[in-house]
């Protein structure tokens, strides 16, 4: 099940519960019933518990997998990303000026990715912020990382289905964002 | 839910919350007039702000054609407006509360309220005239790439609307916070002699410790936003000077994040101060819990910000694990305290429900659940597929619309029943809680479920890979209206109030 489900129906499952108690609240507002301060602390405190105890479990859970990369493991290959109003120059060689770059939007070749390896996109702007963002040919975004100028973002990803894969703009960048985008193959 | 909680159709008295106050004689009806005028500023711009998000959502819709340049001029004046006015009604309601036990200046109020206007004229003609389109958060260094879309006097115009605004809300902040260090120290008002256990409960109401936390973490914010205005003007007025991207996105989502937070705080003092008397119960009182929670809620609120930048991700890794960690966190207090607190003074209160009492027991139900979605949204790994989806309209949504303007709204219509002594009509508050709640968990309901379906944010149009968009935003539409219908139900009552209050007064 995708990352984005699990996260929506986690959410779910809490606005119902938190919904209910409120339901019920309010309908319990309507007969007279005396609610000693040691209960309500004891309400609290039991909340709290529980709070920690499930924030503790999240985060054992999702703490090691940052998307952040480590320099213990080497990429298998390496992909340079430079955005600029309103495309994505995406090549196997570094686009360091405009002139490189438009090179690269209007006559680059595409390019190719292999299954299962470990690539590493090197993602930097010519201009403002842009968001580079991974959609797989199923259009369901897999992950993200800025674009920005002055910086070079390192994103890692390794692709186990093979297709077209689309990448959109995700930071807002000027009257043209929600038409820059990408793309690349895995084969 | 609603339906269930009102217990008669009667139409009672309003009854008198807020009137009390230390000010006396002519000073008295002037901050009274004011506190109205402010109110209403902000309220009637509210549908305004509604129908620019209601045309946003018909083009994301493929109904209404209009330029992305249009498209992002609403963006940026729907964003920037909403937080204003929610932020400005925010303040002016806590003044009025704040003048029950110390002495805001009226004068300084009002200086406020006219800088404001300019300020608010000068983002209407940078953004919808002058086309000045970086969305609310003129995100480093777009301003500075204007390519055709905007003339350098529009960048001027926005600039100036941000440093007015700036420098007003700074003083009236500054003010707050020294009228109540007048009276309360601010180690008292934060309850630190509770805190650290020199007396069991604090006679300073949790209401000043929550405006004391929320104007200091106000200050920080504001003080962000000043380095980050003279770095934006370094650059533009210095040849060969170029800021840092990095620290310029830190400093402007410190500002925003801050912000925003502080305005549901600015809703939840509300609550605290006012709910009890709806309950029919004694007033809420600073005990360590409270003074813990609110100290807690003063550390983390400043550390959670972190989570903007979880896609920069050369920003150091241990601040990233810190954000998601803080986040978490910030969650705890708000739900232990304040949300059992609301809850168990509802509960078995056998309490009269009341328009300004539904809206802000939903109120807090509201940031509850926007809270629950933007926790998720705060861990690093589900960021990685919710960064700048629609999941973040989704949340921030939810805790504002259905969380503080809930909050606010029933506070101005409380103010305005008390001031004009007409009698409510419990039928027509329930409808219009029905309506407004409706209306705003289906809009918010097409985002959140957009954004768990991969569709981005900020897209004046979806592109085919993401064009299911289209679909949820038609879906939006219908409950827009409702919004709007609610809120114009809602602004005539209130408005009724308000006139015959004049009227009586004038007579």
């Amino acid at each position: 099940m995708p990352v984005q489900q699990i996260a929506f129906l986690v959410w779910l499952l809490f606005a119902i519960i938190i919904a209910a108690v409120f339901g019920i609240i309010g309908w319990r507002s309507r007969q007279k019933v005396d609610v000693s301060p040691a209960r309500v602390n004891r309400f609290r405190i039991l909340l709290l518990v529980i709070l920690l105890v499930l924030s503790v479990i999240f985060w054992a859970y999702t703490l090691p997998k940052v998307p952040y990369p480590t320099e213990a493991r080497q990429p298998d290959m390496v992909v340079f990303v430079t955005g600029k109003q309103f495309n994505f120059g995406i090549a196997t060689h570094p686009m360091p000026t405009e002139k490189e770059w438009e090179e690269v939007v209007n006559f680059g070749e595409p390019v190719v990715l292999p299954r299962n390896k470990l690539i590493e996109f090197r993602v930097t702007s010519l201009d403002v912020n842009h968001g580079f963002s991974l959609y797989d040919p199923d259009h369901l975004l897999i992950g993200q990382v800025q674009a920005m100028p002055g910086y070079m973002n390192r994103l890692r990803y390794r692709f186990t289905k093979p297709g077209e894969y689309t990448v959109l703009c995700l930071e807002y960048c000027g009257n043209g964002h929600h038409r820059m985008r990408g793309a690349f193959t895995v084969q | 839910m609603e339906a269930t909680t009102i217990q008669s159709t009667r139409q009672p008295e309003p009854i008198i919350l807020i009137q009390e106050t230390t000010l006396t004689g002519e000073e008295q009806a002037q901050f009274k007039k004011l506190t109205l005028v402010w109110l209403t500023t902000a309220l009637a711009l509210f549908p305004i702000l509604v129908i620019l998000g209601l045309l946003m959502r018909g083009s994301q819709a493929a109904i209404l054609k209009m330029s992305p340049e249009l498209f992002y001029a609403f963006m940026t004046l729907h964003g920037l407006g909403m937080v204003g006015i929610w932020y400005i009604a925010g303040m002016a309601g806590a003044g009025l509360l704040l003048s029950r036990y110390v002495r805001p200046s009226l004068a300084l109020s009002r200086g406020v309220f006219w800088a404001t206007l300019v300020a608010v004229v000068l983002l209407i003609v940078a953004t919808l005239i002058g086309k000045f389109i970086t969305g609310w958060y003129f995100l480093y260094p777009l301003p500075l790439y204007p390519a055709d879309v905007w003339k350098p006097w529009a960048t001027l115009a926005f600039f100036a609307f941000l440093t007015i605004a700036g420098v007003a809300w700074t003083l009236w902040t500054v003010d707050y916070l020294r009228a109540i260090a007048s009276r309360y120290s601010l180690k008292r008002a934060l309850a630190w002699d509770v805190l650290f256990k020199k007396v069991k409960e604090s006679d300073v109401p949790p209401m000043i410790l929550i405006l004391t936390v929320s104007l200091i973490s106000a200050l920080a914010g504001f003080l962000a936003a000043v380095v980050l205005i003279a770095l934006f003007a370094a650059e533009a007025l210095s040849s060969g000077f170029t800021n840092d991207a990095l620290l310029m996105k830190n400093l402007v989502f410190y500002f925003g994040h801050v912000l925003v937070n502080i305005t549901m705080y600015l809703g939840v003092a509300m609550v605290y101060e006012l709910f009890p008397a709806f309950a029919e119960k004694g007033k809420l009182t600073t005990k360590w819990m409270v003074a813990a929670a609110w100290n807690a809620s003063l550390l983390l609120v400043n550390l959670a910000y972190f989570h903007h930048l979880y896609m920069d991700f050369v920003q150091p890794g241990l601040l990233q694990k810190l954000g998601q960690i803080a986040s978490y966190l910030v969650s705890v207090p708000a739900g232990v305290v304040t949300i059992i607190s609301v809850l168990s003074l509802a509960f078995g209160s056998r309490m009269t429900w009341r328009l300004p009492s539904l809206l802000f027991f939903l109120g807090v139900m509201g940031w509850a659940i926007g809270g629950m979605a933007a926790v998720v949204d705060s861990t690093i790994v589900v960021n990685f597929r919710f960064h700048n989806t629609l999941w973040v309209p989704a949340h921030f949504h939810t805790y504002y619309l259905a969380g503080v303007v809930f909050m606010i709204l029933g506070f101005a219509f409380q103010y305005a029943a008390e001031l004009s002594g007409k009698a409510e009509n419990l039928r027509l508050g329930r409808w219009l809680t029905a309506l407004l709640t409706v209306g705003a968990y289906g809009f918010l309901s097409m985002f959140f479920y957009a954004g768990a379906h991969s569709v981005p944010r900020r897209y004046a149009v979806y592109p085919s890979e993401v064009h299911q968009g289209a679909g949820y935003a038609q879906v939006a539409i219908v409950f827009i209206l409702l919004i709007l219908t609610g809120v114009i139900i809602y602004l005539w009552e209130y408005g009724r109030r308000c006139v015959h209050a004049f009227s009586a007064h004038s007579h």
